[in-house]
């Protein structure tokens, strides 16, 4: 029941409201939100919803064509590998392993990444330029070679590529924050904290920090996108995931062996990170257009 | 707002523009590709009558003496060297090589070899020989694995893991040059697998005047990198991980009509390899995986040939090392695991299950061995017995590349893995890049390894001694690292006799002593694949050893249809 | 001018001194000998021991041994190969042309085609035609590289047969390296069959070409289509429309060039993706160029070829990001200001 106004009122939405309504304006965005939506489902309840152990393995049942193929069976939705392992359940577990690896990544990196930023921004002159030019050159440096210098040093495995993911993340973390910090110190309701008196950290918590939250989750995005395609990629080269455990790029890698008898073992996980991939860059571009369009207005 | 409308239609006259010139980069980009690889379709012209094989790794070296790995003999011993005596691939018997008959004296203890005239050795870039091959050139060859003080013994790690794992070297009391062309070697005792052994990939014969040269140039190691021989092909050149090639000898002593050029085509990945076969860009490849054979056969333009292998692929538990040293553990883990399901879901059903060291293709084979079989409740109970540490880790070593005995073990480790789980063991499996992977085996850094042996020739001492007896083991053949005096007794009494009957009941011993002690777990004698183009003709399976190309041909019929067309 | 290109060269100067000084503590981070891990060479006896370690300066200090490093790198005597014994200088010099003649290839292909489209994309905003290319550009970078790869062979090579799976060029073709680069080798060799062996280079290079490009093509014509729409709301262009120039003038007098330098310094960004992406490429097409021969010495655990072989690619990188943003500086001076290389 809408009660009686007296004034002319303009409805303002909030700030994180205002973003929805723009975001939710474009269909592709919301499609992608409900796929990634879905993957976040089975990161946190993957294994719940699994009908088979990825690891239960049965020989009398190997290489059974997935539930759509002449043969197929209901049983197994996506057939099982040569093992005679299900594979709709390993795509489960492989997507949890994928994706929550992912998104612990770059947690870690931004926390890092943005806590240096920060302190690079806040900071001026010799320091922060040589946290700056540090930071540029290990960005230089591509995912990959680090992972293998750190396989070459400690060994292959999934915490060591994560490792690896998570120190090539760090750095763009660091430049955005640091560019916007920069920026941010030079706009006039800064300057006029500071001729009031505030000290740094205080400029910093209530001036800065408001405003660096979107720029973070918009950058988070775009890292998750990174470390899902990288996690995949080490894996696929026998850099990640070893052999016990199950990860998507590992799977698709382990399944090549059998490519010409079942074509769908390799198809699946490389079309399941394809889908993780693109709905994380689809919800994040859908954001930043969304960001883009609220400050327009 | 008219001013923008006007603006609008001459915008989208020009992006109409930059549309057709985008659009045409396309088309022109598409058709020059299109244009050009149209008519140079994947299988084109085979230039010079060459050949390519797509091998599954790096050769270690270009010698076969220093190496027991099928890669390094399938890279080099029937392509680049001749033996003394060969196998005859069909049936096994020994035939004349570079020695054109050979005499015994009645007591067995000297051998004397009539070496055949004019064989030239390779003339390359690098090596180019003043003389034809004679009897120095045996004596280099054997002298240099037999005496620890000849020059070159010690050159490239100075192991010579075959002829030091049957304890050749030392059965051999002299090597004599009688003339140019006929040497004499005197054994302490008899030996009825010595021709046999002289007839291996491993007995290759070098070249002593390049030896001599490389010492002169100081560089002695060339000689296992830069092989110079008297086989059918000379080398060329290597690159790790991309491609070995060769070029025709063409003075080779017997007929040589086989093609100009031998490319290998390193790829390790079979899936790659099976690509490779079906766009032709390799002719014939090694290792077809169990699950491609089926592609094989339904492709018309491939070939498949099929033969049981005289091989064996098993489970060698590291014998030194706690708690395997004791054999009631190795034996609950051989109870723990169900042979069976390995056979149907690894080899696929194309494998005979593997009681003992030798497949049923040799005299040897007892067909009434004893077994373990699957029982996971009395290996836990054998288990809870000894008390076996609860929080021990066996580390399953998996061979990383394919071979017959085992096309897949990373899978049959995964497979065994969970058997063991089952009845309480955790295990890891590893798996490194196969040279690095062999080293660290030779120094007994696994607990248990997925390997296999393929017969070099058919007697069973082939099998028995390597795989098992104490001398061996310092030569990274015996896997296992086990010694048992009893055993090697009875391995070396079977060789001092030369009726089969009587040999067979001592190998049949044998058996039960490995039965007993378990320290390999025997899994599966595998079928032999070789998978072709169907333009190719005259490939074979040579069950003793390595890989041979001697009457591989290109039929022409298909490149005339094609220039038809 | 001058000012900016010592800055540029400092800058360079600085990082290469800090990769370098990673590359040479490496070996003793790795597992294993030390004496192996620095010069590829496994003493057989403690002569052969004592003499590596000598020549290795292992027992002066570590500036010493830094020196030497240093010198070495400079002279080319960069060890040798553990796995194949040969000079680990002599392998990069034959894989890297090979590496370039591929980045090179993606790069042509992605700016020739990407930059046009993004510019269409970004001048057509919000409708039919920008939603498919913003689509197709999304979904194309949303590929992992090796899934791309593999699709592409199983459709062109396997299922059509039209193209080959590996390699540069076919191993009959015995073609002689020179400059490693294939099609300038093949120019330089005397074989006689020359044009055969170019259509074979091409029709090897299609496929891993492709995979690189489209990804990189994807990311262009994002950044090109943004940067285009931001350029094209400017106030400059809505005051060249007032004064009444033609849109065609102000496409291209305006709009592009505006467009483009500030999409040069994100380019700049995107090599180190381009890199990995090329490395695992040619992983899958088995292209003899740096990445797969890096890939392979991790496997092989080659250390001494590792070492170098980071150091070579990552000065590869940083030498194509520094050139862009120098590139971006001299476009646009007015830049100075912006965060990056600053000393």
């Amino acid at each position: 029941m809408q009660r009686f106004n007296h004034y002319q009122e303009e409805y303002y939405p909030s700030p994180l409201m205002h973003v929805w309504i723009e975001f939710r304006r474009s269909h592709i965005a919301l499609v992608g939100f409900v796929v990634l939506s879905v993957f976040i489902f089975i990161a946190l309840f993957g294994d719940l919803i699994a009908p088979f152990d990825p690891n239960l393995q049965n020989t009398n049942a190997i290489l059974l064509p997935p539930s759509w193929e002449a043969n197929g069976t209901i049983v197994h939705v996506f057939g099982t590998d040569s093992l005679g392992r299900d594979v709709f359940s390993r795509i489960l577990h492989a997507c949890q392993v994928t994706f929550g690896v992912s998104i612990l990544i770059v947690i870690i990196a931004a926390g890092i990444g943005v806590g240096l930023g920060v302190l690079a921004g806040l900071l001026s002159g010799l320091r922060s330029s040589v946290i700056n030019h540090l930071f540029d050159s290990i960005m230089s440096v591509p995912t990959l070679l680090i992972a293998i210098i750190i396989v070459a040093i400690l060994g292959t495995g999934l915490f060591n590529a994560m490792l690896a993911i998570t120190l090539a993340l760090i750095p763009q973390f660091v430049h955005q924050t640091r560019t916007f910090v920069k920026t941010e110190l030079q706009k006039d309701y800064v300057i006029l904290d500071k001729l009031d008196g505030a000290s740094p950290m205080r400029i910093f918590f209530n001036s800065i920090l408001p405003g660096m939250a979107e720029l973070i989750v918009v950058q988070a995005t775009l890292a998750i996108s990174i470390a899902i395609i990288d996690i995949s990629a080490l894996g696929f080269l026998n850099l990640g995931a070893t052999t016990g455990m199950t990860e998507l790029g590992q799977m698709l890698s382990q399944s090549l062996d059998v490519a010409y008898v079942s074509p769908w073992l390799v198809a699946l996980p490389g079309l399941f990170i394809f889908l993780m991939v693109f709905s994380v860059n689809v919800v994040g571009e859908g954001l930043r257009s969304a960001l883009r369009n609220r400050l327009k207005l | 707002m008219p001013a923008n409308t006007e603006m609008q239609r001459l915008t989208q006259a020009k992006l109409g523009f930059y549309y057709q010139s985008a659009f045409v980069l396309f088309v022109v980009f598409t058709v020059m590709v299109f244009t050009i690889t149209g008519c140079a379709p994947a299988s084109i012209d085979k230039l010079n009558n060459a050949f390519s094989y797509c091998s599954e790794s790096n050769p270690a070296s270009f010698n076969p003496q220093l190496d027991t790995s099928s890669t390094t003999a399938d890279a080099s011993a029937h392509l680049i060297y001749d033996r003394l005596l060969e196998f005859n691939p069909d049936d096994g018997r020994i035939v004349p090589g570079l020695a054109s008959s050979w005499k015994i004296s009645s007591d067995g203890l000297v051998y004397t070899f009539q070496l055949r005239r004019g064989v030239s050795f390779h003339s390359t870039d690098y090596f180019t020989p003043s003389r034809n091959f004679n009897a120095d050139d045996v004596i280099f060859s054997i002298e240099r694995w037999r005496d620890p003080q000849h020059p070159f013994h010690d050159i490239n790690g100075g192991t010579y893991p075959y002829f030091e794992s049957i304890g050749l070297g030392d059965r051999i009391e002299h090597i004599k040059r009688i003339n140019g062309y006929r040497i004499e070697i005197a054994l302490f005792e008899p030996n009825s697998a010595f021709l046999a052994n002289l007839a291996t990939d491993f007995a290759v014969v070098l070249s002593a005047e390049y030896a001599d040269q490389l010492r002169e140039e100081s560089s002695p190691s060339q000689l296992d990198r830069k092989p110079i021989g008297t086989g059918p092909y000379k080398f060329v050149s290597f690159r790790q991980n991309q491609y070995i090639r060769y070029k025709i000898h063409n003075d080779y002593f017997l007929p040589n009509e086989g093609p100009d050029q031998i490319i290998y085509d390193i790829t390790q990945r079979s899936s790659a390899r099976m690509a490779k076969l079906i766009t032709g860009e390799c002719d014939a490849v090694a290792f077809p995986s169990q699950s491609d054979l089926s592609v094989v056969e339904e492709r018309s333009e491939l070939a498949l040939l099929e033969k049981p292998g005289l091989n064996v692929g098993f489970l060698a538990f590291n014998t030194q090392k706690p708690p395997l040293d004791n054999p009631l553990v190795r034996q609950a883990i051989g109870l723990a695991i169900d042979k069976t399901s390995i056979l149907d879901a690894v080899y696929l059903g194309q494998a005979i299950r593997a009681k003992s060291l030798v497949p049923s293709t040799s005299w040897a084979y007892e067909s009434h061995a004893k077994e373990l079989g699957y029982n996971p409740v009395r290996a836990r109970e054998i288990l809870d017995e000894i008390g076996f540490p609860s929080d021990f880790e066996l580390d399953i070593w998996a061979i990383p590349v394919r071979r017959a005995y085992n096309p897949d073990a990373q899978k049959m480790a995964q497979l065994i893995q969970r058997y063991l789980r089952e009845v309480g063991i955790r295990s890891n499996i590893i798996s490194q890049d196969w040279n690095l992977f062999r080293q660290n085996l030779s120094l007994g850094a696994h607990d248990a390894v997925l390997i296999g042996w393929n017969a070099d020739n058919g007697d069973p001492d082939n099998f028995y001694r390597p795989l098992l007896t104490c001398d061996a083991i310092p030569f990274g053949t015996n896997r296992a690292m086990w010694c048992n005096k009893e055993y090697d007794k009875l391995i070396e009494l079977a060789l001092l006799s030369s009726d089969l009957d009587e040999r067979r009941a001592i190998y049949h011993q044998a058996n039960q002593i490995i039965f007993n002690e378990y320290p390999i777990m025997p899994i599966a004698h595998a079928f032999q694949y070789q998978a072709f183009r169907h333009d190719i003709v005259g490939m074979k399976i040579n069950p003793f050893g390595s890989i041979r190309f001697d009457d591989v041909r290109r039929i022409v019929a298909k490149d005339i249809e094609r220039v038809e067309n | 001018m001058l000012k900016t290109s010592f800055r540029y060269l400092n800058l360079l100067f600085f990082t290469l001194l800090i990769l370098l000084t990673f590359s040479f503590f490496l070996p003793y981070l790795f597992p294993g000998d030390l004496v192996t891990n620095m010069s590829g060479i496994t003493p057989a006896s403690e002569q052969q021991r004592d003499a590596l370690e000598r020549a290795l300066k292992l027992d002066q200090s570590i500036a010493q041994q830094f020196k030497l490093y240093v010198e070495n790198i400079y002279l080319g005597d960069w060890g040798v190969s553990t796995t194949t014994n040969t000079s680990i200088f002599s392998e990069v010099t034959e894989v890297l042309p090979a590496t370039l003649e591929l980045v090179f290839y993606a790069l042509i292909i992605a700016i020739f085609i990407g930059i046009p489209i993004g510019i269409i994309a970004g001048l057509k905003h919000h409708n039919i035609l920008d939603f498919t290319t913003v689509s197709f550009s999304i979904a194309a970078y949303s590929f992992p590289v090796f899934w791309l790869a593999m699709i592409f062979i199983t459709v062109f090579c396997l299922q059509l047969g039209w193209l080959p799976t590996s390699g540069r060029i076919d191993l009959l073709y015995d073609i002689p390296t020179v400059s490693g680069f294939i099609m300038i080798d093949i120019a330089l060799s005397d074989v006689d069959y020359k044009s055969q062996a170019y259509q074979n280079a091409i029709s090897h290079m299609v496929l891993p070409t492709l995979s690189v490009a489209i990804i990189t093509m994807a990311l262009f014509i994002r950044f090109v289509r943004r940067s285009m729409m931001d350029v094209m709301s400017k106030e400059y262009i809505v005051a060249a429309k007032s004064r009444g120039f033609s849109s065609a003038q102000i496409v291209f007098k305006h709009g592009i060039k505006n467009a483009l330098i500030p999409i040069l310094p994100i380019l700049a960004l995107q090599v180190s993706t381009l890199i990995t992406n090329v490395m695992i490429v040619e992983t899958v097409f088995a292209w003899p160029g740096i990445g797969k021969w890096l890939i392979e010495s991790i496997y092989q655990r080659d250390y001494p070829a590792i070492r170098i072989g980071m150091l070579i690619v990552s000065v590869l990188v940083l030498v194509m990001t520094i050139s862009t943003e120098f590139l971006t500086r001299l476009l646009d001076p007015a830049r100075e200001n912006v965060e990056h290389a600053t000393v």
